[in-house]
């Protein structure tokens, strides 16, 4: 009897222990299991983050040097528009050319501005030269433009700023000539410099095509 | 009699024994199920560390990376522009000529 009591209590004991085994392998598991998974969900998630920043930065460095060889493009052809400003300094001191070229301005833009009566205006310096060619040119608008009259009057209290030096500073014209009608409202800017303004700014593509091939970047 | 009681008294002492084997098996279980807890934690804490450290290493080689491609990406973009440089140096002199031609040429 006695040992009957001792072996029931045996028995139970053991089926305690081996529940407590079972219990203790899977509640260890469902702990472990379950924080690992928090865990690992964590760490992609920085480590996503970490990616993207990357990302991020590396396609920000990418811009910042694209902006700057193209601030580099854009240096170098001002640069050749400043250097054909300086040229153009030197034109007016050919003189003969120069005459030419004044004559031929003066009818190009009679010819554009169609006016009978005309106030045209030039630098200072080149007064003389504007006087001297002007017949020639009244005659070749007249013919051209198959009209017997033109009045220019030359502008001799205003005139267009002087050459460039570089010890003064401001506004400076390299030659050319300004052509209005006579109520100053239609204006024909022929001056060397507004001139090369607009050459400039019809041939920039071709020149930075020849420059930089087409690509831009 | 006497032996009618001894042997109550052999039953209920065996009786008392026999609470005893349980309740100390029913502690050891609730020890067994307090140490699950224990060691769950110390893997868990294993496995953080763990990724803690796969981690630290990708930001230190990430922040590497970054800064050796800055190096490279500065170091194309100035040849680049030393390269346009040269270019731009070639052609200029052929560029000023025909727009001064053209600024000069009047075709009335």
């Amino acid at each position: 009897m006695v040992r009957f009591i001792k072996q029931e209590a045996e028995e139970k004991a053991n089926e305690i222990a081996v529940s407590a085994e079972e219990e203790f392998n899977i509640e260890k598991l469902q702990i472990v299991e379950a924080e690992k998974r928090k865990i690992k969900q964590e760490y992609e998630r920085k480590e996503k983050q970490l990616e993207i920043r990357k990302r991020i930065d590396y396609s920000m460095q990418l811009n910042a040097s694209r902006l700057k060889v193209l601030q580099a493009q854009d240096d170098l052809v001002q640069g050749m528009k400043e250097a054909a400003e300086k040229q153009l300094a030197s034109v007016s001191h050919h003189h003969h050319s120069y005459r030419k070229l004044l004559k031929d301005l003066i009818v190009q833009a009679l010819l554009r501005l169609k006016e009978p009566s005309l106030l045209s205006r030039c630098r200072e310096s080149d007064v003389d030269h504007v006087c001297e060619v002007l017949e020639d040119a009244k005659n070749e608008y007249m013919e051209k433009a198959n009209v017997d009259h033109v009045h220019i009057h030359v502008d001799n209290q205003k005139f267009l700023p002087p050459a460039h030096d570089p010890k003064r500073p401001g506004h400076s014209c390299s030659g050319g000539v300004v052509l209005a009608s006579k109520d100053g409202r239609i204006v024909c800017e022929n001056t060397l410099d507004a001139r090369l303004g607009v050459v400039f700014k019809q041939k920039l593509p071709e020149i930075r095509r020849r420059l930089f091939g087409g690509t831009g970047a | 009699m006497e032996k009618g009681q001894g042997g109550i008294q052999q039953l209920l002492a065996a009786e008392q024994e026999a609470q005893q084997i349980v309740a100390a098996a029913r502690a050891a279980k609730s020890a067994r199920l307090k140490q699950a807890k224990e060691e769950a934690e110390r893997e868990v804490a294993e496995y953080r560390a763990q990724r803690e450290a796969e981690f630290r290493k990708k930001l230190a080689d990430s922040s590497g990376d970054s800064g050796s491609n800055v190096k490279r990406l500065e170091a194309e973009t100035h040849e680049k522009i030393e390269h346009l440089k040269q270019e731009a140096a070639k052609v200029s002199p052929e560029v000023v000529e025909l727009l001064i031609k053209y600024v000069t040429t009047v075709k009335n």
